[in-house]
Order: C-alpha cells, then structure tokens, then sequence
C-alpha cells in the first residue's frame, strides 16, 4: 500500500496535470467573451480549490489536536497548512495575470481579492508562529488555536463574491462552464491538483513526524542523569 | 479589444501555467530536499529512520 501511494500519487498528479495541461491549452475551444485567456481558468479554479481544501485539513487535524493531544495530527496541520499556502499562493499569481487582460489591472482591492489575500498571510503568519516558538507542546497547542481563528478567512472568502458587489465572477464550476472540453480540462486539472495535495502532504507529514521524533527525544547525554532510558 | 471581446493574451496564458508548473516542481524538489534532511537529523541521533 505504501509503495502503491509513494509512486501511485505523484504519477496521477504529473499524469493529471499533463494530459489536463494538454486539453486546457490546444483541445478545449476559446471562450466567447474571454477568448484564450479563458483557459488560465483551469489552472487557477483548481488551486483555489486545493487550498481550500488544505486549510480545511488544517482545521481539523488542529481540532483533533486540541481534542486528542495527538502529535500526528499537529503534524498533518502543519504539513497540510503549508501545501495550502503553496496552493494559495499560486491562486493569488495566477488571479492576478488572469486580472490584467480581463479587469485592465495586475491588483484590485475587490472583496474576494483582499480576502483570498488575508487568507495567505494569515496561514504564512500561522507557519511563521510554528517556527517561533520552542516548545512542542506549547507551539501545537497555540497553532491549533491560531488555525481555528484564522479559518474564520475561509467562508468569506467563499462568500465574499455573493455577499459583496465583487468585480470578481461567482465560482467557476463544471456545472458553469458550457462546453464539455473546458469541462474536462477543469476536471483534469482539478484532480490533479487534488493529487498533488494528497503527495505533498503526506511528504511533508513524513518529514514533519521525523523531526517530532527528533524533537521529543531526550538529550542522550542528559538522559542517564534525568533518570531516563540512556 | 473589439466589441467587449478579448484577443490574444497567450503570453498571460503562457506566465499563469508557467508559475502552476514551476510551483509544483519546485515544492517537489523543497520537499524531497526536506526530506533528507530530516532524515540525516534523525540519523544523527542514533536512531532509525524506518523504526
């Protein structure tokens, strides 16, 4: 099982993400009103629903923690908050070229703009908590608080686009999208996204793990005099 | 731009899945990086990485 997810993950998301380049880029027709610079779409939808999904694992895994005082979940807030941030940043880049031929702007301080923004601040800011603090006890636990406040982000965002008068469309969906071959590079893309969060978190939980068990191993040379197993 | 229809902008096509393509490389090679280095911590101490 192990192996089958070390190769079968990475495969998917590489495979995904090409033959979903390949559609998105040459097959699937341009858009009537926003001709090819449409198809920046399909690159920038799925990265904003991977990072919505990340951070949805944050909230989680961090309320498991406060519940369950389990490190293994710390660690996958941890490592999802940071394949959020990765995700979110490419949405925050890919928005803004996709802003320049269609709004005339590189940025605008639009409702769902400036929160998708807070959005990637606030959980740097969370990643950058998690460095400051020494103490693994004290940093799981005031990371696991932070995620749950800076969630709040998460539903505005969704929302912003219905609650406020956005210069932004509403959500682009499968179920938006007229043609079946815009249609499948969407989807394509999408899982593959989707992929790539699933690899790049259970990497970076592996990773995370390690340095737990580096981190609350005791001194060896501490050990004998603190009574405890040398 | 003729009639509120977009033309062209390939090139902003072209830079948004270039930066999609180079982030996801380039965290792969940060993680794989990572990951030897949290395993040559852990060897560090006498441990084993797979116990």
């Amino acid at each position: 099982m192990r192996r089958v997810l070390d190769f079968g993950l990475p495969a998917m998301a590489f495979g995904l993400l090409i033959i979903g380049g390949v559609v998105g880029l040459a097959i699937a027709p341009p858009e009537r009103d926003m001709g090819d610079v449409y198809r920046i779409i399909y690159v920038h939808v799925p990265a904003a629903l991977g990072a919505l999904i990340a951070y949805t694992t944050t909230l989680v895994a961090s309320l498991v923690y406060l519940f369950k005082s389990s490190w293994a979940a710390d660690a996958i807030a941890e490592s999802s908050a940071e394949v959020g941030v990765v995700l979110n940043g490419m949405l925050l880049i890919t928005g803004s070229i996709w802003g320049r031929p269609t709004w005339g702007v590189w940025w605008t301080w639009d409702p769902r703009l400036t929160t998708a923004a807070i959005m990637f601040f606030a959980f740097v800011g969370y990643l950058a908590l998690r460095r400051f603090v020494d103490a693994p006890e004290k940093r799981a636990t005031w990371a696991s608080v932070v995620a749950i406040i800076v969630y709040v982000d998460i539903p505005i965002v969704w929302f912003s686009v219905r609650w406020w008068n956005s210069l932004h469309q509403l959500q682009s969906s499968p179920n938006t999208i007229p043609d079946p071959m815009m249609k499948l590079a969407l989807r394509l893309n999408a899982f593959a996204l989707l992929f790539f969060f699933l690899w790049f978190t259970r990497q970076r939980y592996r990773i995370a793990r390690t340095r737990q068990r580096v981190e609350l191993m005791e001194p060896p040379a501490l050990a004998p005099a603190m009574g405890g197993t040398p | 731009m003729t009639q509120g229809v977009i033309e062209g902008g390939w090139e902003y096509v072209w830079a948004a899945y270039a930066v999609t393509w180079t982030a996801l490389v380039g965290y792969t090679l940060y993680l794989w990086r990572q990951r030897r280095l949290a395993d040559d911590e852990l060897r560090a101490t006498g441990e084993d990485e797979r116990s």
